[in-house]
């Protein structure tokens, strides 16, 4: 059936335009402004991630796209069409996966998949979606009965169920174990070589490094940096990181003061990043340094005082470390 | 599938499935006429009986004597007036008048003479028994020397005796509507708000009337439910009779679901936890249960009382189904209290939509 849509807001653009245009979003509650100035675009066929710690900002932006909550400021064109203005043909062609489970109770997943499949104009037969999501033998399983990553099949089996063009999901595999995580990794590339858009909010660096093919880092309600993670992490995770336990006395000025080190992150733990890694491991564990001597009253096996020591490559985490000075996972 | 009626299905599937709220609602309306059926259904383990005593006289004195020393008889002797109020108040089974003239029959002399029974219709189980002591113990008396006293044919006393079941129904079909009415959408809805589940269905292009109105519509469709089950119970097991129109139940019955359903509606733009939805359903429900004549008539609450239960929704659903199910009363009598129990269901529905918050 052919309906009159709204007049797309970028027509004549034809296969250039982007799928999402985002421009100078901004929300607040109360004092706090959770999104604050976002802009973005997502083009065709991409999976593009939004990675930052609970809080940055990630869902309510999400939302806002979605049609669910109204921004204070700024637009947002979803497929050519302006949610603000038509929230509803936007959510004709949408599929959206909540970080929440947000089914009803007492309900069987096949009931479950039948309720969403009435809420559109078309939707895709229940029987193709419980077989798709290797869902049928727990069609008639209540939902509350599935494991996580059951869980997570249906929720995003859900988003699938009137084929949309566009897919967002928030935390997919958030709480999942890692088997179950490998699986839904595997459902969303399959979204993908569908020829879908997928917008996903992580903060798993693993997940944004392998699924996605730019990833908008988000904090405090701004994006920091977006890029695809292999530049990010080129531009922003340069060299190598040293991370050890916290050791008293060692504080993050005499860290500074050791040749090659280019910066020094004391949290939980203690990062230091490098070009130089030879250099500054030899200055570290040199058994002369103030901070190898055992303390007084210690009990003495404190020879090399530098414990748990991990070195290793950039990733995603330390470009968000680079960007923000603190971890994700705080 | 049409989505109103969609979302309306997955309410009222859900709600049957959910035992632990049944329990609660059409459970506890089960259970209270099987307590209310022991304490008052029982099998004659007690009959109350006032007698009229128009002879004075030593004859009379024994007979009624007699009647006295029957397990589980209670005799008291009344004047004419004060037991027939006794019989209408259902204080007591049935009425036993004797004669003037009663110790000359007995000693053979003058005109034989009848002593009459006055039972209540209603309940045949306590009518048969009734009639069979009183017809037993005037035979014994006869057969003692005393030929010329019978009983009399039972005579139905102008009472439209009501049993307790046949009080306890429609009783029970408010506790329901209240009950059931103020919960399930209170509780329900405030649970999907705070799980996210009305957000979900945000997400999709249904309108957000249709969610809330299949919401209500859903609500009442259980209430309905259990009213048809309770109904079933209280005729086929609990033995319970409509005096009055099944038809006419049903603006009583839709208005009062309407009414308590918005009540329960008006909840959730209040509570933000389904804990508060709980705390406040008890605090509208509790009060209410006592303070509406469901449990026993309000005439015997003190005036205070019976004012503020007069502004609230469930004495006039109460009236309703009393006057219509015990009392055989028509649309005329009920109209007031439907007209008051519409305006409830619009009030209580227009402030909860204009009210409803999402998230």
């Amino acid at each position: 059936m052919i309906r009159a849509e709204p007049m797309p807001a970028g027509v004549g653009l034809g296969e250039e335009m982007a799928d999402i245009d985002v421009t100078g979003l901004v929300k607040r509650y109360g004092a706090l402004t959770a999104v604050d100035g976002v802009s973005f675009a997502v083009e065709k066929s991409e999976v593009f991630g939004m990675l930052g710690p609970n809080g940055a900002g990630k869902t309510t932006t999400l939302e806002i796209i979605e049609g669910l909550r109204r921004p204070d400021a700024g637009t947002v064109s979803v497929l050519g069409t302006d949610v603000l203005a038509h929230p509803e043909t936007v959510k004709e062609r949408i599929g959206v996966q909540l970080q929440a489970t947000a089914l009803p109770d007492f309900t069987k997943v096949r009931e479950a998949i039948e309720l969403f499949a009435s809420l559109y104009r078309h939707a895709r037969p229940t029987a193709e979606l419980l077989a798709e999501f290797n869902l049928e033998e727990k069609a008639d399983a209540y939902t509350d009965k599935l494991s996580g990553g059951q869980m997570q099949r249906l929720t995003i089996a859900l988003a699938l169920i009137n084929d949309p063009d566009l897919v967002f999901l928030d935390e997919p595999t958030t709480g999942l174990d890692p088997q179950a995580r490998l699986n839904i990794w595997t459902v969303i590339e399959g979204i993908r070589k569908r020829g879908k858009t997928v917008v996903l909010t992580t903060h798993y660096m693993e997940e944004a490094e392998r699924l996605c093919d730019r990833v908008a880092v988000i904090d405090r309600g701004h994006i920091v940096a977006l890029d695809s993670p292999r530049h990010l992490i080129a531009q922003h995770a340069a060299g190598t990181t040293v991370e050890f336990a916290r050791v008293p006395g060692l504080d993050a000025e005499i860290l500074r003061r050791i040749p090659g080190v280019d910066r020094v992150v004391v949290d939980g733990q203690v990062s230091v990043t490098t070009r130089t890694p030879e250099t500054v491991l030899h200055a570290l564990l040199d058994p002369q340094a103030p901070w190898a001597r055992p303390a007084a009253g210690d009990d003495g096996e404190g020879e090399g005082m530098i414990r748990d020591l991990v070195v290793r490559h950039g990733t995603l985490e330390d470009v968000f470390l680079s960007l923000t000075g603190r971890s994700l996972r705080e | 599938m049409n989505s109103f009626r969609a979302l309306t299905l997955n309410r009222v599937r859900a709600s049957v499935r959910d035992r632990t709220s049944l329990i609660f609602t059409l459970g506890l309306a089960v259970l209270f006429m099987v307590i209310f059926g022991l304490l008052f259904g029982g099998n004659g383990a007690s009959i109350a009986l006032d007698i009229v005593d128009n002879d004075h006289s030593q004859a009379s004195a024994a007979y009624v004597q007699q009647l006295r020393d029957v397990n589980g008889v209670t005799v008291h002797v009344k004047s004419h007036a004060g037991a027939f109020s006794d019989l209408k108040d259902d204080s007591v089974n049935a009425v036993l008048v004797i004669p003037g003239g009663f110790a000359l029959a007995a000693a053979g002399q003058g005109q034989p003479q009848q002593v009459a029974l006055y039972q209540a219709g209603g309940d045949t189980s306590t009518t048969a028994i009734v009639d069979a002591v009183v017809a037993n113990v005037t035979a014994g008396f006869a057969g003692r020397g005393h030929p010329s006293i019978s009983l009399g044919a039972p005579q139905a006393a102008a009472v439209n005796q009501i049993t307790e079941m046949d009080y306890m129904l429609p009783s029970m079909i408010g506790y329901i509507i209240l009950f059931s009415g103020v919960n399930y959408v209170a509780i329900g809805l405030v649970e999907m708000r705070v799980k996210q589940v009305l957000r979900r269905f945000r997400a999709t292009p249904v309108r957000p009337g249709t969610i809330l109105a299949a919401q209500v519509a859903g609500g009442m469709l259980i209430v309905l439910l259990q009213i048809c089950v309770l109904v079933l119970l209280g005729m086929f097991v609990f033995g319970a009779k409509n005096y009055g129109s099944w038809l006419l139940l049903i603006p009583p019955v839709l208005l009062g679901t309407a009414a308590f359903v918005g009540i329960g509606f008006l909840i959730t733009s209040i509570a933000k936890t389904s804990e508060a939805a709980r705390a406040l359903a008890a605090m509208v429900t509790f009060p209410l249960m006592f303070l509406s004549g469901i449990f026993f008539p309000m005439t015997g609450l003190p005036e205070v009382v019976q004012v503020i239960s007069r502004i609230l929704p469930l004495a006039w659903a109460s009236d309703a189904l009393h006057q219509v199910m015990n009392n055989g009363a028509g649309f005329s009598a009920i109209t007031t209290d439907c007209l008051v129990m519409a305006a409830w269901a619009v009030g209580a529905i227009t402030l909860a939509t204009w009210r409803f918050r999402w998230d």
